[in-house]
């Protein structure tokens, strides 16, 4: 089983819209409709937290939606990236400044890919979307990689202990 | 008597396109009692008008309450900011509005569908509305310059003129779109898997919809004659146009359908009149006033009766603008039309109401 080419050929699309417009969000159903058909990526809009990979987020993020907008990532298994989708996801746009908004979804969760545009168009956001899937197979090699060996080796008198290979190295005793 | 359960759905769900929250309080699967929480996307935009940006300005902010409509608000601000200036606006500029609100409004009433298609557990025909209606986005995009948030209604007029291959290029769409509406219309009607789904579901009385103040399609699905382009000539002439009433009488999902479908018709026919009397004149009045006094103004939006109303005091700000859309005078009929229905055909009897939230939250 080879999980990291099932994430690659059909990541889960997480859609949250926290306090948009609509707009981007009907571009985003546009482009899982046949004309731009995002499914031949492979990719399915699911709207379960615990099965999605992506997670394409719209509108400055109001107060109310925050939270759970916090909550959605933090459900999401890793590796996983955020994609902002348009003007306001990424900078709050037109809406900044305004009480009841905070100014874009960078301030509350990591953002990987920046997708610009009010309203963004279907192939702006497809090609953000295939732009996070080069992040997405990054992530995952990381995560994959064995932590044990970066780490230096641990000397206890004139071994070499690598069992304890976590622990701290201590200063040595002149 | 079964034991009462309580079913939380949204504020994040696949079948919502935005944050809404339903508490549904069911026995035995039926919905006895519902709750909605509907302000989860409020921004204050309102106060933002009357304070950050100049009233000029005003028409492309409210354009952004609403993706799926905003046309509609960036013309009834025109509207009434063009009453608080008192001007007259070009009679070319006036047609040129209600071709964008119509074609807005095929683009509206076929998302709907197709979303209603998909939450009753249709994919096929999502996909199949999803692709017949790309061409109003496409036709959208020619005469606005882009597809959603088509800043077209400024203060005074209208931005773009519309040129004569882009007519020409509309009425050949339109006239290859009439033969696929007829094949939605024919689906949406006799298709039975569908009806099991639709027919009867999320019903609604002619008088509980009179009581409950419902407004746009919602209410002509019920029989309730409510529509604002019958009602008002002065802004916008519509019956010049060919406008005409549709009402359905059983008030359910179905009836729902039927009356989006059937309004398609009379916007295609809207439009095709708009096209062939379209008159020569400017496209703007310029005017170096004020806006003063108070206005309102309503207008006919995808989902219904829009009202805005703004108070001006001889400066480039306003003093006060508010904004009640079409959703917020349907909430509390929403949550009425669930009780007695199975919980499962929850989410298409909500897609079926086209609830609009961010309108309403503002």
């Amino acid at each position: 089983m080879n999980l990291a080419s099932y994430r690659k050929k059909s990541p889960w699309i997480l859609h949250y819209n926290a306090g948009g417009c609509n707009g981007c969000d009907i571009e985003i159903l546009a482009c899982l409709s046949p004309k731009y058909d995002i499914e031949r990526f492979g990719m399915i809009n699911t709207g379960n937290p615990k099965q999605s990979d992506i997670l394409l987020v719209t509108g400055p993020v109001t107060k109310r939606s925050r939270e759970r907008l916090v909550e959605i990532y933090a459900q999401m298994p890793e590796p996983k990236v955020v994609i902002a989708c348009g003007a306001c996801a990424s900078t709050g746009g037109v809406f900044r400044g305004m009480y009841n908004c905070e100014g874009g979804i960078d301030q509350y969760i990591p953002v990987d890919v920046y997708v610009c545009g009010c309203g963004t168009r279907p192939e702006q956001i497809i090609d953000g979307v295939v732009q996070a899937l080069g992040i997405l197979e990054t992530k995952t090699k990381e995560l994959e990689e064995s932590v044990r060996l970066k780490k230096e080796t641990v000397k206890e008198g004139k071994q070499i202990n690598r069992r304890n290979i976590a622990d701290q190295v201590k200063p040595a005793m002149i | 008597m079964g034991r009462q359960y309580e079913i939380p759905i949204g504020a994040q769900h696949i079948s919502l396109l935005e944050p809404l929250h339903f508490k549904f309080t069911t026995e035995n699967e039926k919905i006895v009692k519902t709750d909605a929480n509907v302000y989860y996307v409020h921004r204050g935009i309102e106060q933002a008008c009357c304070s950050k940006f100049k009233f000029r300005q005003v028409s492309f902010v409210v354009g952004r309450v609403c993706g799926l409509c905003s046309i509609s608000h960036t013309t009834a601000y025109s509207q009434v900011a063009e009453k608080l200036l008192k001007i007259e606006i070009p009679l070319r500029a006036k047609y040129l509005r209600m071709l964008v609100i119509e074609l807005d409004r095929i683009h509206s009433h076929l998302l709907c569908l197709s979303h209603v298609a998909e939450n009753s557990g249709f994919e096929a025909l999502f996909m199949k509305t999803m692709q017949y209606r790309e061409f109003s986005m496409e036709l959208l995009e020619a005469v606005c310059g882009n597809r959603i948030q088509y800043d077209f209604s400024i203060v005074g007029g209208v931005a773009r003129d519309l040129k004569p291959q882009v007519a020409q290029s509309i009425m050949e769409r339109l006239k290859k779109f009439v033969p696929q509406l007829d094949e939605l219309m024919d689906i949406y009607k006799n298709n039975w898997t569908l009806s099991l789904k639709n027919k009867g579901a999320g019903a609604i009385t002619k008088e509980d919809a009179m009581r409950l103040n419902v407004v746009g399609p919602f209410a002509r699905a019920a029989g309730l004659a409510v529509d604002v382009r019958n009602e008002t000539e002065d802004l916008l002439p519509w019956k010049e146009v060919g406008f005409e009433m549709v009402t359905e009488t059983t008030g359910d999902v179905y009836a729902r359908n039927i009356v989006r479908l059937r309004e398609l018709y009379v916007s295609i026919r809207i439009i095709e009149n708009i096209i062939n009397g379209l008159p020569e004149s400017a496209l703007i009045t310029e005017t170096k006033a004020f806006p003063d006094g108070e206005a309102t103004v309503r207008l006919e939006a995808p989902r219904g009766e829009l009202f805005y109303y703004a108070k001006g005091n001889k400066t480039q700000v306003l003093e006060r603008l508010k904004i009640k859309a079409p959703t917020f005078s349907n909430v509390a009929a929403m949550t009425e039309a669930f009780t007695g229905n199975e919980y499962g055909s929850a989410p298409a009897i909500i897609a079926s109401y086209d609830p609009c939230l961010s309108c309403t939250a503002r």
